[in-house]
């Protein structure tokens, strides 16, 4: 009955069909667009309705199935057949995402149509189509019922990355950018492959519905109590791994700020608000078989990995020019904050925080796009100033402020703010002995906070306010193109060698943009009241948690008092919930407050700050901050390069070794044939005395045996 | 079964006496060596061919001595056998020979060393 | 079933010869028609054969028959189709008119031969499927090497004759001591029925059965060294590079598509029945192997500069991961073992056609001398991301499937102990696992390769490349030069592929379903072996409702 749900994601597969049926037909026209924008916001649609629908049904999980994609069966015993449904196990959980996911996609897509104009006739088809696909494999891992289908729509969501990140395919560095990102995906899939794998042969089972069942009474599929066994933390173990690549987290972080390379639609979807979320969305969903183990090991190694990352990538960011990879950084950094709340044991804070993350990273990135779109590909924050204030920037400007207010985490009236704090007063909350080291976890996450407030800041007091100045980027053809829309692009290309500075004026955005930025700051204000409804779940995403399988009984959830309250961390002996209000808040404003005194105040050129007379005394470390830590360049040496080593002596292996011994045992008859060959003098007489000796020899034998036998 | 190749005679008459098998078988032994002694010294090569018609002469002398030994037929139809095929393997190789003749002019078996290894 | 429907296997093989003969003798200019015209009689008789194939009971031979060719020696001419053997039939008789079609440009030269030759070596490939006697498989067997080694031999590239000789020779050394063990068996089979020789194929596997573990141990050793050259498996692969690299491209897509599979199949179809006990005892080494082949031979392939020598080596990294499935003993990895060769037969061959059509244009393959060919070829670029992430396992796509249920198989062999999803068997999870990392590895070296061919700034092979600049002009005239991006012919070669491709990936369920019965019986021996090897331990707890497929072995009629 629910089975119209389909229409979620098969609409822009769809979409996505009839855009390479276009791109076959040669079409010149923004149709693409217009097919795909259709197909998402009516599929976005559908989700409202049958959101509804689920809330009217009383917010059940609804189970639909369309039809068995795998199936395998060996006995009629439990566990020994394998099924995957393509169906849907829709809970709070893949509504909350499939919300997001369709509405912003809707957005992006309409933004793009606009931002990729350029392209129309050339790679516009291209990108809508592996956009319209993305969504549907976004689609895919969020609604399926069962761990196969999350991993189809896991890995279409890395091809779609793929596709759009080397959008630019004639640009090396974008190719090399999507390979990156493609591989360092892989990692992680094994290591989820292998999770799904453990998970079957314990469970006997990869869908959701009965995989819960058994892990709420601690059973395997044999019926035996799991209590103690090795499942219990390398299960988790494994699916983090997975969550991890897909999500940049450190050690596999490495791939997104890289992943920058492609168009900034792609960015602010793929890359910011929802593919990298998918891992936050994998540890939530499997929250139960995460909370197995009594000793939340693998919980604990979320909980520093993501708090780690938050603090490694905030640190990088500070250091960058380029504000598309600032932004990419603090997307690393956010992510952090994620699994760090999924770690300290508050799902709700994670998930509110992805909610409340996406809106206005999505929107950060989109007004990003809009300059660089604008200024030729401009992205150096020392050669752009005071963009707010040129002509027709204004809102572009305004909804920058808006976004970096969120990602600062600016008092109360920001949603970001909100969700963040959720997140570090857990951290607080939680005690050392259940989560190691919980309360360094919240400091860590605090520093953190003020550092992303100052590297916000940081890009927009630069480029956003203050004295204006800007030098175009190199991407003088695309401007051109867009201008003479007519013209071909081998044309565009002549015109603009040899155009100077001079002549080059920045076009500020059009309807399409500016409606979907202002939509986009309106709806990261619109999440601010979503945390007050509902109070008995900490928000309305605390409530779509509630009733999904990531739900979890966090420490001090229901701010007990009195004894239970005993063994509960402490922020410096005050209740970390209502601390936090407080000091983050402080925090926050720090940051901007540096970022203010050192980028804006007294700045009179694009180029130079305040902050530039700081740099001497830091000595190397803003180097080696701008360098990436050399993290890249350390991955390099120790795995790509031995590997590729290695491979290289495989190959003369290969060759010399294994094809030697295969030639030798080919040479040996040769040997033997070049021994005997001498006989064989082509001389007729010769032959005729091997002969005659031959016949001697035989008769001589023959007298021998003769006389021996008489 | 004749128990020595001595006590049967073959032909009575002769200026030598009787002769037996093994007078015949001789002759037939001298014939072959000859012929192979002609074959490996000799390089001409219809001079090789005739030698090699002398081993056959050999080998069907010593036949009809063993027929006429044993009284019965079966070594002359050998020999019937052996002359015929000898007759047409002598028209095959003496075209051969001409044949090989006008492409190198030559009658000299070292000519064709081609098969040498 | 009638004896008319029986007649279905030998028509199937009768129409290559007849065509073969029928294309030597008539004028070259009809030779490619000619061969489409065969192609696709045999594809209509498969046809055929698959609708009145009964699906449900797969593990029966049907459309069985036997003639007697020497009685009195135990040879029939005897043959019948399992549902294992059928899908693989289906995958020969899809993939021919695919590579006569890609042929019409490539061959420049004495059509007539090559049509022949090409079309002749669909009879013996058949055989082998259809075989129920053990002479007539190993006759076809090896018959495929004759026009394999003519067509590699005389319409390769530059070091032909070398790669034919190679190709020849060593698969023929290998195939003999694999005739070697199969003739023990016989003579084993002899010493106890009645009859002097019987060269049944089942019958031989109930003989073989009984032997002792060392006897089989020893068969075992040779089958593999036979067959293993031929799949091929890590140590005895280096004939395969070669050979695909030489040969003409409906050489490489045959050979990859159908050759190798034919090493596979005979390990399925005679190593595994044959001599359980000691499959179990080996599984792990053989396993071993495979797992060293898919890292070595992944790694192998991405300091590759010769395109399709890279793909010649995923080949082998492929193939361990089908090996590595079908060495797991249970239902998984025995169906994701067969699925696996489908899959790569249609992937694999996909991606010779695609390098083919780059080499017709440039007459290069190295890596070296060509980049971004996307801009130059969308369209060819579409079909070879595409094929790449078959290759690579995208799930939805085909390879996906197979891959994952051979290394879910490889997990669940011998896991029993861990839960309920185990099986009984001799892998484990670590095998898996570590075999799993060449799913990365496949990333790397694939995308290297598109990266560097199909991506970056455009760069088309000097000399060669430009005389297609004017390719549209001379369109006009010849009706065979090639335009720039791929013609309407070389789209319609790859398209069936790629849809193949998708069906595969989307609806594998019902594949899956026909193999299970097949499969099962195949397996219920290694299963019960590796009961009784288990059972010798002390501290076991074996219910017998763990070993897979003895129930079904039992209630399909027929023998395995």
């Amino acid at each position: 009955m629910f089975v119209w749900f389909a229409a979620i994601p098969l609409l822009p597969l769809l979409a996505a069909i009839f855009c390479c049926l276009l791109i076959a037909r040669r079409n010149k026209t923004k149709l693409p667009a217009v097919l795909v924008v259709g197909s998402l916001a009516l599929s976005f649609a559908v989700t409202v309705l049958g959101f509804w629908a689920w809330i009217d049904q009383g917010k059940d999980p609804i189970n639909p199935q369309i039809y068995e994609w795998i199936g395998v069966s060996w006995g009629s015993e439990p566990g020994q057949s394998l099924t995957a449904q393509f169906g849907f196990y829709m809970d709070g959980l893949s509504w909350l995402w499939m919300l997001f996911v369709t509405g912003l996609a809707t957005l992006i897509a309409l933004y793009a149509s606009e931002y990729m104009g350029h392209d129309v006739g050339k790679g516009y088809g291209r990108f809508f189509a592996a956009f319209a696909l993305f969504v549907f494999s976004m689609a895919c891992l969020v609604m399926g019922d069962n761990l196969f289908l999350l991993y189809l729509g896991w890995e279409g969501v890395g091809l779609c990355s793929y596709l759009l990140i080397g959008y630019f395919f004639q640009k090396p560095s974008a190719v090399a950018a999507a390979k990156k990102a493609f591989i360092v995906n892989r990692i992680g899939d094994l290591g989820l492959a292998v999770g799904i794998f453990l998970i079957f042969v314990t469970f006997g089972t990869v869908e959701y519905g009965p995989l819960f069942e058994m892990v709420r009474l601690g059973v395997d599929a044999a019926g035996r109590p799991l209590d103690g066994r090795w499942q219990e933390w390398v299960i988790p173990c494994l699916l983090m791994i997975g969550a991890f690549g897909k999500s940049a987290q450190f050690p596999l972080y490495v791939w997104l700020p890289d992943a920058m390379e492609g168009p900034t639609p792609v960015s602010a979807l793929i890359h910011a608000a929802t593919m990298v979320t998918a891992g936050v969305y994998l540890i939530a969903r499997t929250m139960p078989l995460f909370l197995l183990d009594d000793t939340h090991f693998a919980l604990t190694i979320v909980a520093w990995t993501g708090t780690i990352t938050a603090l490694l990538a905030a640190t990088i960011g500070m250091a960058q020019f380029d504000i598309k990879r600032i932004m990419a950084y603090s997307t690393v950094s956010q992510l952090g904050y994620m699994f760090a709340g999924l770690g300290v044991l508050t799902s709700t804070g994670a998930c509110f925080h992805v909610f409340t993350h996406a809106f206005f990273k999505a929107l950060l990135f989109l007004a990003c796009g809009a300059v660089m779109h604008g200024f030729a590909g401009q992205l150096d924050l020392r050669k752009l100033s005071g963009v707010q204030g040129m002509p027709g920037w204004r809102i572009v400007g305004l909804t920058m402020l808006v976004g970096c207010l969120n990602l600062a985490g600016f008092p109360l009236i920001t949603s970001g703010y909100f969700s963040k704090d959720m997140i570090l007063a857990q951290a607080f909350t939680t005690p050392g002995d259940t989560i190691w080291g919980s309360q360094w976890i919240g400091w860590v996450l605090l520093l953190t906070a003020g550092l992303t407030a100052y590297y916000t800041f940081r890009v927009y007091f630069r480029v956003f306010v203050g004295p204006q100045h800007f030098e175009p980027g190199d991407e003088l053809h695309a401007e051109e193109d867009s201008h003479h829309g007519e013209h071909g692009e081998d044309q565009a290309e002549v015109h603009g060698v040899g155009k100077s500075h001079e002549h080059f004026h920045p076009h500020p955005p059009g309807w399409a943009i500016n409606a979907v930025l202002i939509i986009l700051a309106l709806c990261s204000f619109l999440a601010i009241p979503t945390y007050f409804v509902m109070p008995e779940h900490h928000g309305w995403a605390g409530s779509m948690v509630h009733s999904s399988t990531a739900i979890v009984e966090s420490p001090g959830a229901h701010h007990v008092e009195g004894a239970d309250a005993e063994h509960l961390g402490t922020f410096l002996g005050y209740d970390p919930h209502k601390a936090m209000y407080y000091v983050s808040g402080i925090v926050g404003f720090l940051g901007i407050a540096v970022a203010f005194f050192l980028h804006l105040a007294g700045r009179a050129s694009a180029a130079t700050s305040r902050a530039d007379a700081l740099l001497p005394m830091l000595g190397p470390i803003p180097r080696w901050g701008q360098n990436k830590w050399y993290v890249d360049e350390f991955y390099e040496a120790v795995i790509r390069l031995p590997l590729w080593v290695l491979a290289t002596l495989f190959h003369w292996f290969d060759q010399l070794v294994i094809d030697g011994l295969v030639n030798l045992f080919g040479l040996l008859p040769r040997l033997f044939a070049r021994a005997i060959r001498p006989s064989q003098s082509g001389v007729l007489q010769g032959y005729a005395v091997g002969m005659a000796g031959g016949l001697a020899v035989v008769l001589i034998i023959v007298l021998i045996i003769m006389g021996r036998g008489g | 079964m004749p128990t020595s190749l001595s006590n049967l005679v073959l032909a009575a008459e002769s200026p030598i006496g009787p002769l037996t098998l093994y007078h015949f078988l001789f002759v037939s032994a001298a014939m072959f060596a000859i012929g192979v002694i002609g074959f490996v010294s000799r390089r001409n090569l219809i001079i090789m061919f005739l030698c090699t018609e002398m081993m056959f002469q050999a080998a069907g002398i010593a036949l009809i001595s063993f027929g006429r030994y044993h009284l019965n037929h079966t070594g002359e139809v050998f020999v019937i056998f052996v002359l015929t095929i000898a007759a047409a393997e002598a028209a095959l190789a003496l075209a051969l020979v001409v044949w090989l003749f006008r492409r190198r002019a030559t009658l000299d078996a070292a000519a064709w060393g081609e098969m040498s290894g | 079933m009638s004896t008319l429907v029986s007649l279905y296997p030998l028509l199937a093989m009768a129409l290559p010869i007849v065509g073969a003969i029928i294309i030597a003798l008539r004028p070259a200019e009809r030779a490619h028609r000619t061969a489409m015209g065969v192609s696709i009689g045999v594809l209509l008789v498969v046809f055929l054969m698959t609708t009145r194939f009964d699906w449900g009971s797969g593990a029966t031979y049907q459309f069985a028959n036997s003639f007697a060719v020497l009685p009195e020696m135990g040879v029939h001419l005897s043959y019948g189709v399992g549902a294992v053997a059928m899908w693989l039939v289906i995958l020969t008789a899809f993939l021919q008119p695919i590579c006569v079609k890609a042929s019409k440009t490539a061959v420049t030269e004495d059509h007539r031969s090559f049509y022949a030759w090409l079309t002749a070596l669909q009879a013996p490939m058949l055989g082998v499927f259809f075989a129920r006697d053990l002479v007539f498989f190993y006759t076809c067997f090896e018959f495929t090497l004759v026009p394999m080694y003519v067509l590699i031999s005389l319409f390769g590239s530059t070091n032909r004759k070398r790669a034919a000789t190679k190709f020849f020779l060593y698969t023929f050394t290998g195939s003999i001591i694999a005739l070697a063990g199969l003739i023990y068996v016989a003579h084993v089979a002899t010493k106890q029925g009645t009859i002097p020789w019987n060269f049944d194929i089942d019958a031989l596997a109930a003989a073989a059965r009984g032997m002792s573990l060392s006897e089989q141990s020893w068969v075992l050793l040779a089958l593999m060294c036979g067959f293993a050259v031929k799949v091929p498996l890590f140590p005895v692969h280096t004939w395969l590079p070669l050979a695909h690299t030489e040969a003409p491209t409906a050489g490489s897509v045959v050979l990859a598509g159908v050759l190798l599979k034919l090493g596979t199949y005979a390990i399925y179809r005679f190593v595994l029945p044959f001599v359980p006990l000691a499959v179990v005892e080996y599984a792990p080494l053989i396993a071993t192997i495979c797992i060293v082949g898919i890292l070595y031979g992944g790694l192998i392939c991405w300091v590759q500069r010769d395109v399709k020598k890279l793909v010649a080596y995923s080949s082998v990294a492929h193939l361990g991961f089908c090996m590595l499935g079908m060495f797991a003993l249970n239902m998984m990895g025995g169906v994701g073992s067969v699925l696996y060769m489908i899959n790569h037969g249609l992937s694999t061959g996909a991606l010779f056609l695609c390098i083919g059509m780059i080499y017709e244009r440039y007459h290069t393959r190295s890596m070296q001398e060509m980049e971004g060919l996307a801009k130059a070829m969308p369209v060819w670029a579409f079909f070879m991301v595409f094929f790449t992430m078959a290759s690579v396992g995208l799930p939805g796509l085909n390879g996906f499937v197979s891959e994952v249920m051979c290394l879910l198989g490889a997990f669940q062999s011998g896991a029993n102990g861990i839960g309920r999803g185990g099986t009984l068997g001799n892998l484990g999870p670590w095998y898996a696992a570590i075999a799993g990392s060449g799913m990365i590895i496949a990333a790397v070296y694939l995308l290297y390769m598109v990266g560097k061919v199909v991506f970056g700034p455009l760069r088309e092979p000097g000399g060669h490349g430009h005389h297609q600049d004017h390719g549209r002009d001379a369109h006009a005239t010849d009706p065979n030069a090639l335009p720039r991006d791929l013609s309407r012919r070389e789209i319609g070669v790859l398209a069936p592929l790629a849809l193949a491709c998708i069906v595969l990936g989307v609806f594998p369920t019902p594949v899956i379903r026909t193999l299970e019965p097949s499969v099962a019986a195949v397996i219920s021996h290694s299963q019960i072996a590796a009961k009784n090897a288990i059972s010798a331990r002390p501290d076991d707890s074996l219910d017998d409702s763990l070993i897979v497929g003895v129930a079904r072995a039992e209630s399909a009629e027929g023998r395995p």
